[in-house]
């Protein structure tokens, strides 16, 4: 594969939370601007030649219809080439998945890649609980969110093992990252013992097992390789990315203590990088809810299939673990504005690569960090992109 | 009039069945401070209607007769209250049941005389030679009016019966090639038009004017009474026992002891409550059973009475009566005792179960309105739970309408299959937080169906505590919403409990079906 190296020069995103104040274009604008100011050399808002926007649930504040035009109004560059990506929860990896391939392409030069989401203009009961009467009437009749993780969580425990405790302590590792990320919607530590008192949401998976319903937005600005000079001295590079997909009904699933779409994705992303899970300083995972992320350290191969358990309640995907996983709080604690998401995951994984994540800072020995999301309907779509700093 | 000979039938099998709730009699009366009331009356749940109630007890008298859903020509429904009060009742229960499409029948409805008007109908079928094999359902879930006293008496349930047609050369043998452990050998109506209960268009629950001394005095004694007595001419000997269908306990007995037999269906009434239409044949298979005084445990299935017995239905000012001499015990035939005490509730929830009491917020509505395109396309394959088999691999891929491909290998050659009804867990959760109209708990359970296909449907609430992976469990039709008026049925996924089999859920049968 031929294709023209990308790179990240401004990388930059809103605090996360309930923003009742913000309406979605607000949010859009605020984002970029993070974005913008984030350029070490500065970079005119006109430069920008191509908009990839990701935005999963329009239907969540009111626009159903929502196209391309509406981020570009907001942010001040209406009449700029601009793209709507729809991809269930990787809808933000997948917009910049893109807009590296467009960058990649030549066709244009610089991309503006932004995930704006409004999650809480409609309440829990109308927005995010009313899919459990959405879908197949039968196949899908009472599946809520949690509905898609928690089988995994009943069967990854029948096999291997797993135990709440385990489960817990995701949500503690990444709430205490959390309190280190001022971007964060949550910033307070939780115990493995509030964890487990916390109400029972889909048996096996607690309220604290489960992130939060957060408002959000972000954005990336990539161009070439060989331009990124003009805008930064410490740009970050796309290594490798991939997308993979899976039956969309649980019922069709041949596994249910693993997501192999997560396996077929980042495969692709390590064969394009020339890396494999050993070469990576930290990684920011889907961690919707706690299961989720153990599934994740294992599809990934940071773990032995199974093993998932026993190494988040042993820190090795702590801040100063073997392999940091979520150092920005992940979507347990910082959210998960869904078409923001991954390009928020993406913010971080800037940062850390270029040693500006403050306290929440990782060792960098050998430059390379993964994002990675999945979703959608039986978690059936997953994207991995990874980035690294060295040139 | 001079009545032209009666052609008798043979009775094949039969089958009961009751809901999932009991509601004591005495709540009703604390909730309206009117401290009256003895004894339960049964209450559908919110997913079971005369629809699943007919499925269940239909499933029950195949299996008992012995007889395939393809050796089905007739389907014959008795019920006051259709899931449509106009729309495709029948063809929804024949469907689920997995009739031949060409299956011939009918539905009666408009009174609990339906049950018996089914039951005539499919007669008449079988002795004019147009059917060969009939399957007579008759339920009802009747919903009685707020602070009404029929909330005291007004219960549900459902009986069917599998008649086959007898050679005219002799009294056998019938088309199952041996003699019938029964047949229906008399039968004879009366007309009386007096209004008891009624319901008028666009009504939800049945009005009741029965007034006990004017219509036990003045109506029902006398019309029951002389129908019964016009029953009982054509009896070769004296009756065994009579099943009267029972609109207060009270009336039956009355009516029986005036016609000089036991009543045999008492225990229905004492069970269930009023059971409408299904009243009648509950009764009689509470006769065949010969469990009538109310015994427990004397009477499983293969045993049971023989004799003469004599059932009376009515309603709708009308009173049909049927002779049933049974020479062997009637397969099938269970007790109400058999059925299953059901799950005690409180008014509230019974409201609720019934549709009576509402959240005055909207639910949220269904993604795919139940009179759209997507319904039309998947009726079929929802209610007659259909997987599309890969002709290469083998793969199940379920619902046919979404899997143009093999899940497994892509392939294009599928034909479509009816899934088995038993299997094992191997996942599930318990979701305890959904918006109206879902209560929690509610299990959605991923099953590996014995045939080989996955499923994942809901699973029932009394198995939410302790549901575990491995566990073994049945699909059995339930109605999983009502909105906008429109029932919307498929199957869901209940635990077996121990090695008991469930009577009358006929799940057995459904799985060796569905499993060929």
């Amino acid at each position: 594969m031929s294709w023209n190296k990308v790179a990240v020069v401004g990388a930059g995103l809103i605090k996360m939370g309930e923003l009742f104040e913000q309406s979605y274009e607000q949010m859009a604008a605020g984002a970029f601007s993070a974005a913008l100011v984030s350029v070490d050399k500065g970079l005119d808002k006109s430069a920008v030649d191509a908009v990839i926007v990701a935005t999963q649930r329009g239907t969540l504040w009111g626009q159903e219809g929502i196209g391309g035009n509406t981020v570009p109004s907001a942010i001040g560059l209406s009449g700029v080439a601009c793209t709507r990506v729809e991809n269930a929860c990787p809808s933000g990896s997948d917009a910049f998945r893109i807009g590296a391939m467009v960058v990649a392409s030549g066709v244009h030069d610089v991309v503006l890649v932004i995930g704006v989401e409004k999650m809480r203009d409609k309440s829990t009961q109308e927005g995010l609980l009313a899919r459990a009467a959405a879908g197949h009437p039968l196949y899908n009749r009472g599946e809520t969110a949690p509905v898609l993780f928690a089988p995994f969580a009943t069967r990854h425990m029948h096999e291997f093992g797993t135990t709440p405790e385990m489960l817990a302590s995701v949500a503690v590792k990444n709430h205490h990252n959390g309190c280190l990320d001022p971007y964060a919607h949550f910033q307070s530590e939780v115990t493995v013992e509030q964890v487990l008192a916390s109400p029972m949401v889909c048996s096996p998976l607690r309220l604290l097992d489960c992130c939060p319903q957060t408002d959000g937005a972000a954005a990336i600005i990539l161009t070439s390789a060989q331009r990124a000079h003009e805008f930064t001295d410490k740009p970050v590079y796309v290594a490798g990315f991939g997308v993979a997909t899976d039956h969309p009904y649980l019922h069709e699933k041949s596994t249910f203590v693993g997501l192999p779409a997560t396996t077929l994705a980042s495969g692709r992303a390590y064969e394009m990088a020339g890396v494999g899970p050993h070469d990576l300083d930290m990684a920011e995972v889907h961690d919707c809810f706690t299961i989720t992320e153990i599934l994740d350290i294992e599809d990934l191969g940071f773990v032995e299939k199974g093993k998932g358990g026993p190494a988040s309640l042993e820190g090795e995907t702590a801040l100063d673990g073997r392999i940091p996983v979520n150092p920005s709080g992940g979507l347990l604690a910082k959210g998960h504005p869904i078409g923001a998401t991954g390009i928020a995951q993406l913010t971080e994984c800037w940062w850390q690569l270029r040693e500006e994540a403050g306290q929440r800072q990782v060792a960098i020995r050998q430059g390379f960090a993964l994002q990675h999301n999945v979703g959608g309907r039986g978690s059936g779509v997953s994207v991995v992109n990874i980035l690294t700093r060295n040139a | 009039m001079t009545a032209p000979p009666v052609k008798p039938v043979a009775v094949l099998g039969v089958g009961a069945a009751a809901p999932s709730l009991r509601l004591a009699a005495s709540d009703v009366g604390t909730a309206w401070g009117s401290g009256g009331g003895r004894g339960t009356v049964a209450v559908c749940d919110a997913d079971e209607d005369t629809l699943t109630l007919a499925w269940q007890a239909a499933n029950a008298a195949l299996e008992a007769a012995g007889v395939t859903p393809a050796e089905v020509s007739g389907l014959w429904w008795g019920t006051a209250r259709p899931p449509f009060a106009e729309g495709p009742s029948h063809a929804f229960l024949a469907t689920t049941l997995g009739l031949d499409r060409t299956v011939a029948g009918g539905l009666s409805s408009g009174s609990p005389h339906a049950g018996m008007e089914a039951l005539l109908g499919a007669w008449d079928a079988l002795a004019a030679g147009h059917a060969r094999v009939a399957l007579v359902v008759t339920s009802d879930a009747l919903v009685p009016g707020l602070g009404t006293t029929a909330e005291t008496t007004t219960g549900a349930g459902a009986a069917a019966v599998v008649l086959g047609a007898i050679a005219d050369s002799a009294e056998g043998p019938s088309t199952n090639g041996s003699s019938p452990a029964a047949r229906l050998v008399a039968r004879t109506t009366r007309a009386m038009p007096a209004v008891d209960r009624y319901r008028a268009d666009g009504g939800g629950a049945t009005g009741d004017v029965y007034d006990a001394r004017l219509f036990r005095e003045e109506v029902f004694v006398p019309l029951l009474t002389e129908t019964g007595r016009a029953l009982s001419q054509d009896a070769a000997s004296p009756l065994a026992a009579w099943a009267i269908a029972d609109p207060d306990g009270k009336l039956a007995s009355a009516v029986a002891k005036r016609l000089g037999a036991p009543l045999a269906s008492a225990p229905v009434y004492g069970a269930l409550g009023d059971a409408g239409a299904a009243s009648a044949l509950l009764g009689l298979v509470q006769a065949c059973a010969g469990t009538g005084s109310g015994a427990t445990g004397s009477s499983a299935t293969g045993s049971g009475a023989t004799g003469l017995f004599g059932a009376i239905g009515y309603g709708g000012g009308r009173a049909t009566a049927v002779l049933v001499d049974a020479t062997r015990p009637v397969p099938g035939a269970v007790g109400v005792e058999q059925l299953g005490a059901g799950r005690r509730v409180g008014y509230p929830e019974a409201l609720r179960a019934r549709g009576q009491l509402e959240p005055m917020e909207d639910p949220i509505p269904m993604g795919l309105p139940p009179g759209g395109a997507a319904f039309v396309r998947g009726n079929p394959e929802m209610l007659g739970l259909f997987g599309a088999r890969c002709r290469s691999c083998g793969t199940i891929s379920t619902p046919p309408s979404i899997h143009p491909t093999c899940i497994g290998c892509g392939g294009d050659e599928l034909e479509v299959v009816a899934l088995a009804r038993r299997g094992r867990v191997q996942t599930f959760v318990v979701n305890q937080t959904m918006p109206p109209p879902f209560q929690a708990p509610l299990p959605l359970v991923v099953i590996d169906l014995d045939d080989g296909a996955r499923l994942m449907v809901q699973g029932s609430p009394a198995d939410a505590a302790d549901l575990a992976v491995g566990d073994t469990v049945t699909l059995s039709l339930r109605r999983y919403a009502l909105e906008r008026g429109i029932p919307v049925y498929g199957f869901k996924a209940f635990r077996v409990a121990g090695a008991g089999a469930t009577v009358g859920s006929g799940q057995d049968r459904a799985a060796q079906e569905g499993g060929r």
